[in-house]
């Protein structure tokens, strides 16, 4: 039974470790640019491109609001064959404009809709892999809830998001069992996880008091 | 002098004992880099957790937050830039954290900033020719010092005007900055150990190949199957 249990438990730590593997670098590189605010390449991206077309508007748009005029704005982004998260929708009242930020891992997209002349001004810009990984990191994030993951690919990242913190307790809760089986090295192994919590419990006390 | 077999013999056997050390350390690092990081790694996983879930109620904190408002007297810092003055007046204040700014302080007779840090919001309003300082001070339950160490780094992008400028914020940084490096460091020594296990190569080839294809696609792919305006 305990043979059984080490087997399956080593097996499961491999296997979901080599799927989940890439998920942890995105999370991992990302760290870097969101810790000092950098995103290497973004300057050197391509500009902005912009155009306009004819839109059908749905009437009451105006008067929609939250998810509401999400899906109603997306009857438009499809006419113009815009796909992608839909950020938070700025009105305009006195102008009756609708300006739609659109967004992509890798690519922005600002949907600018005039809701009397019943046109939509796009402008669309890379932003390229490195500022794909920050957005993923912070998809979903904590704002917009109301709104937000209202495109299908991003309900789908919030899945693998949120597995891969779960994963991540799973795969150190079945290491340190691998860990204790390994009957040498647990002297070093009991000092790391104390030099460990020295530190963690150090810095977080001393930043929060 | 050895002949040409013999020495041979002996760089393979050198190789070997090479390579033997580098598995053995490759293996130790793996599990060593994991225990000391255990609690980082558990803290930046829940809370993770935490912030994609706002509407979980057992974590909520901005509704149970605690607000007060106070005022003192300050003596007019001496000339100098506003970080200066700000950290003059934090030290008669004897407040500590990272400084924020959040007015331009275009009005030489109001001067405001903003200090955090996990746990705490002190927003500072300073009246120069009054000599006076009004405090609202912010405090959050647990739960809202753990939301705020996932994102405690004192810069934002796109915001030019605020640098790290608290040395714990630093250490906190270096700190999320190590995380990272450790859970790449033991991605690589994992993939490592994996392709030594001859008889799991294909089977783990296969669950690496499922896992590079399905995060490839949030990455890259998704910007080659939607339509690009820019053509």
């Amino acid at each position: 039974m305990s043979r059984r249990f080490y087997i399956i438990t080593r097996d499961l730590h491999l296997y979901l470790g080599l799927f989940f593997a890439p998920f942890v670098l995105v999370f991992s590189f990302s760290v870097f640019f969101l810790v000092h605010s950098w995103i290497p390449g973004v300057g050197t991206q391509p500009g902005v491109s912009s155009f306009m077309r004819k839109v059908v508007v749905p009437s009451n748009i105006e008067a929609l609001d939250g998810r509401e005029r999400v899906d109603a704005v997306r009857s438009v982004l499809e006419q113009i064959d815009i796909s992608g998260e839909v950020g938070f929708i700025r009105h305009i009242p006195e102008k009756h404009r609708l300006v739609v930020p659109v967004s992509v891992p890798g690519r922005e997209t600002t949907v600018a809709i005039d809701l009397e002349a019943q046109s939509a001004s796009i402008a669309q810009r890379t932003t390229g892999t490195w500022d794909a990984l920050v957005t993923l990191h912070k998809a979903p994030g904590p704002h917009l809830e109301a709104i937000r993951m209202n495109w299908f690919p991003m309900r789908l990242w919030r899945g693998f998001a949120d597995a891969t913190a779960y994963l991540l307790f799973f795969i150190s809760i079945s290491g340190i069992y691998l860990w204790t089986v390994l009957r040498s090295e647990r002297r070093v192994g009991l000092s790391l996880i104390a030099a460990g919590a020295f530190s963690f419990l150090g810095i977080v006390f001393a930043l929060a008091h | 002098m050895p002949s040409l077999t013999k020495q041979a013999a002996a760089d393979k056997s050198t190789g070997r004992h090479l390579a033997y050390i580098f598995e053995t350390w490759n293996r130790k690092l793996h599990y060593y880099v994991g225990l000391y990081l255990l609690l980082f790694l558990w803290l930046f996983a829940f809370t993770g957790l935490l912030l994609n879930h706002p509407s979980w109620a057992f974590a909520e904190f901005w509704a149970n937050r605690t607000v007060s408002t106070y005022e003192r007297q300050i003596q007019p810092s001496p000339a100098g830039g506003d970080l200066s003055q700000a950290r003059d007046i934090m030290r008669q204040l004897a407040i500590d954290g990272e400084i924020e700014w959040t007015d331009t302080n275009s009005d030489a007779s109001h001067f405001d900033f903003r200090v955090s840090r996990p746990g705490h919001i002190f927003e500072i309003k300073i009246y120069t020719p009054q000599k006076r300082a009004t405090i609202q001070r912010i405090d959050f339950n647990l739960w809202g010092v753990a939301r705020v160490l996932h994102t405690f780094t004192g810069v934002r992008m796109g915001d030019p005007r605020n640098h790290r400028d608290w040395s714990l914020t630093t250490m906190w940084a270096l700190s999320m900055d190590g995380l990272a490096a450790g859970l790449i460091l033991m991605v690589l020594s994992s993939v490592y150990m994996w392709w030594d296990l001859k008889q799991k190569r294909w089977l783990g080839l296969l669950v690496l190949g499922l896992g590079l294809l399905s995060c490839g696609f949030f990455v890259m792919g998704l910007r080659w199957v939607t339509h690009n305006a820019l053509g």
